[in-house]
């Protein structure tokens, strides 16, 4: 991590004298001053390629070479060659992450569509600006409430003593419910979190893809009586292919990486219940040393990701190819 | 008759629908604001509703256990941020403005990183942290912020940069103004909405982490806001009152951010999206 300062300087030392050498391509008029400006160009870079050398290129190589060692954090460990991943594989909890966290984010896919897709299409639809205003805005505020207050208050409304959900249940003479403490709820509680699901990003999104359709598209659809129905259906939805494509994977990848609400509300359980890989991860690296295992599951969840990302990347690109337009 | 009926009040039920979902989502927080004024007896005898007298000494109580965490996530968010909106921006303007080689593929380097996530990285830089003996110092958590932040933040900026004119900074050129002139009287002023968007994306994801300074703060008087609220939950179970009202001071700060930089936050999220 150190060694990085001393290699940058020595690579722009290098390009300045390539710089001098070779004619410059692109219209800079005065050629003595390019090596100078390269130097200056990799002057600018250095932080960030210091700090990303150091706390990330370092990090990612290091879990990789880990996964294939046991290794509790000190020293280098023994080398196991792939038998944390073989281990894994046949891992009954980490089966049960994985089963958990696909649940987790097709519900966390589903939701970010389903609600604020139609409630996006409400605000557009509503004629004064000034409301239109006022309603996106009030959906978006909770994007900035802290995320552990808003789970340390779901856990106060799943409270099976004190919490409201239960009292209400108890009001109505239903059977109340243990919620985060049952094995075959806590689960469904979690998904619950957030309810009615109005996530502020995809409302954001969906409205600015909305209010981006040029009107004469729909008053065309409208001449030719379509119906809303069918003007949302044929017309706009396909042209808010790029923006569901962006709310859906987003969505996916953050369901994937965040385990901070199982991790406050019910640490995996009841009996892994609501493990997912990231809380198994942390488990198995800070609770047990396990640290070449866990390096193992990180290194599981990247590919995954790196997948899903290529996936997205290769096959499903937008109508409209924005990255094209300049360099 | 009920056709054109619907029609006419067609807004009207619009607006239900919308009041609807809004009272759902803020009932919560509502539960928290109204809790966070009772007393414990208050709270059992009368449950659902705000009560009189409030009990604004729930929130004195809060305050003085929260407000040294709060100080250490002030501190770590705004170093962070400061640290994210300099670094990303001497590069994101490097990478689009000035030509040296291996540009292209230095910014692909960077940028791939995009695509790490945090359980690739948490347990390296764990033992990465504690070999370098910043184990429970602020460093511990602004310095990796730095580097995770700054990404997006090049991507940002960097398009920005490329989509403007040359003529702003030939202009500075022909005046003989050098990269660095050029860069801060030409460029910086120019990205400075950018630089907000960026900020206040950084700050909202620095003063919420929570799984990173738990793990890497131990002394009670270095932890985070997100990270003292949950301990502070742990000791105050069933002391309602001030239990809410810690939880609602810990909303203030990024909620008074939001308030004064609405238009820039709305129109770069929104903007995002466009270019997906």
């Amino acid at each position: 991590m150190t060694a990085i300062a001393p290699r940058a300087t020595k690579a722009s030392s290098r390009t300045v004298l390539a710089g001098r050498e070779s004619a410059s391509p692109v219209g800079s008029r005065r050629q003595p001053a390019r090596g100078r400006k390269a130097l200056v160009g990799y002057l600018f870079i250095l932080p960030t390629m210091a700090f990303a050398a150091t706390f990330m290129y370092f990090p990612a190589v290091s879990a990789v070479w880990h996964s294939l060692f046991n290794w509790t954090g000190i020293g280098n460990g023994t080398f196991v060659g792939l038998h944390n991943f073989v281990a894994l594989a046949s891992d009954p909890v980490m089966r049960t992450a994985v089963v958990n966290v696909l649940k987790l984010a097709a519900f966390a896919m589903l939701v970010s569509v389903l609600v604020p897709l139609p409630v996006a299409k409400l605000i557009t639809s509503l004629r004064s600006q000034r409301a239109q205003y006022v309603w996106r805005v009030l959906f978006v505020v909770p994007l900035v409430l802290p995320s552990v207050v808003i789970y340390l208050l779901w856990q106060f409304l799943y409270d099976p003593n004190f919490g409201p959900i239960n009292r209400l249940l108890g009001l109505v003479h239903l059977p109340q419910q243990l919620w985060l403490g049952s094995p075959s709820e806590a689960l469904y509680a979690i998904m619950g979190i957030g309810f009615p699901w109005v996530q502020g990003f995809a409302l954001l999104i969906f409205i600015a893809g909305i209010q981006a359709i040029p009107a004469e598209l729909t008053d065309a659809a409208r001449v030719d009586a379509c119906g809303p129905w069918a003007t949302f259906r044929r017309i706009e939805l396909p042209l808010l292919k790029g923006q569901l494509r962006l709310v859906l994977v987003l969505n996916m990848i953050w369901t994937i990486q965040d385990y901070t609400a199982v991790l406050i509300l019910t640490q995996g359980g009841p009996v892994n219940s609501t493990m997912v890989p990231g809380m198994y991860l942390y488990q198995n690296a800070f609770d047990n040393q396990n640290m070449g295992y866990a390096s193992a599951i990180g290194v599981v969840m990247f590919v995954i990701m790196a997948v899903i990302t290529f996936l997205n990347l290769r096959y499903m690109r937008p109508s409209v190819d924005y990255s094209r337009r300049e360099r | 008759m009920t056709r054109s009926w619907f029609r006419r009040h067609r807004s009207f039920g619009k607006t239900c629908v919308l009041t609807v979902l809004v009272v759902l989502t803020y009932y919560p927080l509502f539960f928290m604001l109204q809790t966070s004024f009772k007393s414990n007896s208050q709270f059992y005898a009368n449950f659902w509703a705000p009560t009189w007298p409030f009990h604004m000494g729930n929130y004195s109580q809060a305050w003085s256990s929260i407000a040294p965490y709060m100080l250490n996530s002030v501190i770590v968010t705004g170093l962070s941020t400061l640290g994210v909106v300099a670094v990303s921006c001497l590069a994101a303007y490097a990478f689009s403005r000035i030509d040296f080689p291996g540009r292209q593929a230095l910014y692909y380097a960077v940028i791939a990183l995009l695509m790490v996530p945090s359980a690739l990285t948490i347990v390296p830089l764990f033992v990465l942290i504690r070999s370098m003996s910043l184990m429970d110092t602020r460093w511990a958590l602004i310095l990796p912020y730095i580097a995770v932040g700054q990404v997006l933040g090049i991507f940002v900026m960097r398009a920005f940069f490329d989509g403007l004119s040359p003529e702003y900074f030939e202009a500075a050129r022909v005046d003989g103004a050098s990269e660095l002139r050029a860069f801060w009287h030409v460029a910086v002023p120019l990205v400075r909405p950018v630089m907000v968007v960026v900020g206040i994306l950084q700050m909202i994801s620095a003063w919420n982490d929570y799984v990173w300074p738990f793990l890497v703060i131990t002394s009670n008087s270095l932890k985070t806001l997100v990270v003292g609220l949950v301990s502070f939950q742990g000791l105050h179970t069933t002391q309602w009152g001030p239990l809410m009202a810690g939880y609602t001071i810990a909303s203030v700060p990024l909620l008074l951010v939001f308030f004064f930089t609405m238009r820039y936050f709305i129109a770069g999220l929104s903007q995002g999206g466009l270019k997906a």
